[in-house]
């Protein structure tokens, strides 16, 4: 399918959180939880349908990410930069993200990560293949950087294999 | 928060499963923003209004397809050309009436229920009822009579 009706439902969801929740902190944090919840149930169709095998280091799990991920569910692939010396941070930087057609944010949610729903779906996917994460946004076009970058940080492997629950 | 659209932007091929699971979350807010199905399936048409009189724009630009002379046309132009853009779907329509002024729209699957199901306190919730409102508000943008009535 073309990524437009699914930009306009992502703005209308955005939209609806922010009537619910009196501040941007507040939609942000629904947002990654949301992004969390779809993470852990989007990994298993990733895994059904890209074949791709175990990864056997971060380097591996970002170009997955990148290459396969993100192509397969918005279109386009990030390119993979800034990797920490320790190699357990990298960037993903997208020059464009299909989830900002036709928005702007207002003056009033200056605060407001807009996309932070894919923070989470990271999140929440990597949780389900044993690997602690972080996730956020250090740059992004919505607030007028010329990118858009995601910030990935390896925290730890989960060696626990107890289905992840939901937040 | 919205723009117009950027018709630099080359529009982007997604599998559907990320939107579906969206629309989900989407659909699980408004049930807990709001005390009953009917005012959940309200919003939704509502929400769905304001994405059609978006969505025709791009429609129009990327589709190049032309005015349509009669209803007949418009529902050809609806199942075979924007659901497969916009759901990856194509529909079959049927059960036209006696005056050409209504038909059925028949979608053998509809990605948005995939991984679906309606628990028991919500059997009078419209779970995609988004669509209606997409399409009411399309047509609506382009003068052509109302695919469903006004609430």
């Amino acid at each position: 399918m073309s990524s437009e009706l699914f930009t306009l439902t992502y703005g209308a969801l955005v939209t609806q959180l922010c009537k619910d929740y009196e501040n941007d902190e507040d939609v942000n944090k629904q947002l990654d939880k949301m992004g969390y919840n779809i993470g852990v149930r989007l990994i298993e169709d990733f895994l059904a349908r890209s074949n791709v095998g175990r990864c056997h280091d971060f380097r591996e799990t970002a170009d997955v990410i990148a290459k396969v991920a993100f192509k397969m569910y918005l279109g386009i692939t990030p390119s993979i930069t800034n990797w920490s010396p320790a190699g357990d941070e990298f960037s993903l930087i997208l020059e464009n993200n299909p989830l900002v057609d036709f928005v702007e944010l207002p003056d009033n949610h200056s605060s407001l990560i807009y996309s932070n729903l894919l923070c989470g779906v990271l999140r929440g996917a990597l949780e389900m293949v044993q690997m602690a994460v972080e996730a956020k946004f250090v740059q992004d076009t919505l607030k007028g950087d010329g990118v858009t970058e995601i910030r990935m940080r390896f925290i730890r492997r989960i060696e626990d294999n107890l289905p992840a629950g939901e937040e």
